[in-house]
């Protein structure tokens, strides 16, 4: 757990913490300081992206990215929450990890979710269907 | 306005549609290979269909349910989707194994390395033209198989794992049979090896073929063997040591160069390690008696990741939960998700004969239909280009030279 607190140091003013358990860290990141975030953990952690999970709550929708930091096996989970659930919306991180590519437009087209900023905003899976889903994974949670 | 070199383009510009079904890919996907001459010059993937709608599915199912279902995900992953999901379920509570279960888990992973790092192997010797390879390797996957009966009853889909350990028993009266059948493995893959350290037509073939670079494995976030052959370091066995892996002795293997050939050799030496994995397991499965299963009876809520060193990279998995029986989120990632987009990086600037190879080279599971493919160029002619002939028609010519 120790491992984690030069990082919440660094960045304790813009993130909230919300589960912290051995090699997990959960954090709230309002959508205005995702990219800097981001990039702390890109770029000067050197941490890999996993993936990234939206999902649907009472309080809107989420995006919660998974940061691996291979060298020491603790995983960073930065969280933008979206309270407009009819129009959500968030920054691209794609610009910085291109890695993030599909998954943001997996998430675009099975949630709604408008990623400002991200270089190809086509669907991933539904590209040229005849019959398109329209956010097949908003069920109304 | 057309200017004559514009002109010269568009002429010379021809699209390849490669599937979406095809023997090559582990699914049906489409990629349209944009080819200048014989040099590949941009490649566009397409995907999503085979979207069969798993996390929405694993949602309406309890915990032990989600464990057959995301088993069914990929047939050569069997064990690794199962094992990234139960960790991560483990995960929400911090649930401790069995140490026979954490061996009998670990077993099973590797032996499933070693099948589908077998598999790969004879793949890239068919797309080569280079049979023989082929052939032997999976002659010796099959003994490979042959455990797994023995061990689950089942040569694939082999229903062994359950949050809190394991559902099977490994039968002590077993392991010295499992032994013998290493033993014999483990000289079949020195020869393997030597084979790719030896052979001047697997060299010519696969040698500075398809580079993907240090800085865009970072880039793409490639996982497995892809990233591991580029000289990124990274393997979940050794980052976040779970089941057996950090009472086991075996090496992380890394090679610099990036190419298909060092995707090779990585597989092969890790076909090796995990022979040495086995071993050790099954000489602690003589030894430590006890419970294989954690009697689990809630999970309580909150979010758990799991993941796993899967032959092709990391699994990951992750669950939310909310204090009943089953997930409310299940999130699901292939290592191949991460890893394919690396082909916009290692096919740009390769010969088209060398796609082929290079789009296998991330070891991409594949499927048994093949498909005529279609070559239309921008004046709409069409014409038939079969890109597995062009790989092995290539081949045979440099075998021709020796």
């Amino acid at each position: 757990m120790a491992d984690y607190q030069e990082f919440i140091n660094e960045m304790g003013s813009k993130i909230k913490v919300e589960i912290k358990k051995k090699r997990r860290l959960y954090f709230q990141v309002k959508n205005d300081d995702i990219l800097e975030i981001i990039d702390h953990l890109f770029n000067k952690m050197g941490c890999r992206l996993s993936t990234a999970t939206a999902t649907e709550t009472y309080n809107g929708v989420e995006a919660l990215y998974h940061f691996s930091d291979d060298k020491t096996g603790n995983y960073y989970c930065p969280r933008v929450v979206m309270k407009d659930k009819e129009n959500p919306e968030m920054n691209s991180i794609t610009p910085i990890v291109k890695g993030a590519e599909w998954i943001e437009r997996e998430m675009a087209e099975w949630w709604g979710i408008k990623f400002i900023g991200h270089p190809r905003p086509i669907p991933l899976l539904s590209r040229n269907h005849p019959k398109a889903p329209n956010k097949p994974m908003r069920c109304g949670r | 306005m057309k200017t004559k070199s514009n002109l010269k383009n568009i002429v010379n510009k021809n699209q390849i549609p490669l599937g979406p079904f095809h023997p090559l890919l582990e699914e049906a996907e489409y990629f349209n290979i944009t080819v200048d001459g014989e040099t590949v010059v941009d490649i566009d993937m397409d995907t999503g269909w085979m979207h069969r709608g798993h996390e929405f599915i694993s949602e309406q199912k309890t915990f032990t349910q989600s464990i057959y279902l995301v088993e069914r995900i990929c047939g050569i992953c069997s064990t690794s989707h199962p094992l990234a999901c139960v960790h991560a379920v483990e995960d929400v509570d911090n649930i401790e194994i069995p140490l026979r279960g954490r061996y009998i888990r670990t077993l099973v992973g590797e032996l499933e390395r070693i099948h589908s790092h077998l598999l790969w192997v004879g793949l890239a010797g068919h797309f080569i033209g280079y049979d023989t390879v082929w052939m032997w390797a999976w002659k010796y996957r099959e003994p490979v198989l042959q455990m797994f009966e023995i061990i689950s009853g089942n040569r694939n889909h082999y229903g062994m794992l359950r949050v809190g350990g394991v559902g099977k028993d490994v039968d002590p009266a077993s392991v010295p049979e499992l032994n013998k059948i290493l033993d014999t493995l483990d000289k079949k893959m020195d020869m393997i090896a030597k084979i790719a350290n030896d052979d001047p037509v697997l060299r010519s073939r696969l040698v500075n073929v398809g580079i993907l670079s240090k800085k865009d494995a970072i880039d793409f976030c490639a996982v497995g063997p892809t990233s591991r052959a580029s000289g990124v370091r990274g393997d979940i066995r050794k980052d976040e040591p779970t089941d057996a892996y950090d009472l086991v002795d075996f090496n992380e293997i890394i090679t610099k160069n990036g190419d298909v050939y060092d995707k090779f050799v990585v597989r092969v030496l890790e076909t090796l390690e995990s022979i040495k994995i086995c071993r050790q397991c099954l000489n602690k499965l003589k030894i430590i008696d006890g419970p294989i299963l954690n009697n689990v009876k809630e999970i309580s809520a909150g979010e758990g990741i799991g993941r796993y060193e899967a032959p092709r990279g990391e699994v990951f998995h992750y669950v939310r939960t909310d204090g009943t029986n089953r997930p409310i989120r299940h999130k699901v990632r292939a290592p191949s998700y991460n890893n394919i987009p690396t082909f916009q990086a290692s096919c740009k600037g390769i010969p088209i004969a060398d796609a082929l190879i290079t789009l296998a080279g991330v070891d991409p599971c594949y499927c048994c239909t093949e498909r005529a493919i279609r070559v239309t160029d921008k004046n709409n002619k069409k014409n038939n280009i079969d890109l597995l002939k062009l790989s092995r028609d290539k081949t045979s010519n440099i075998r021709g030279n020796f």
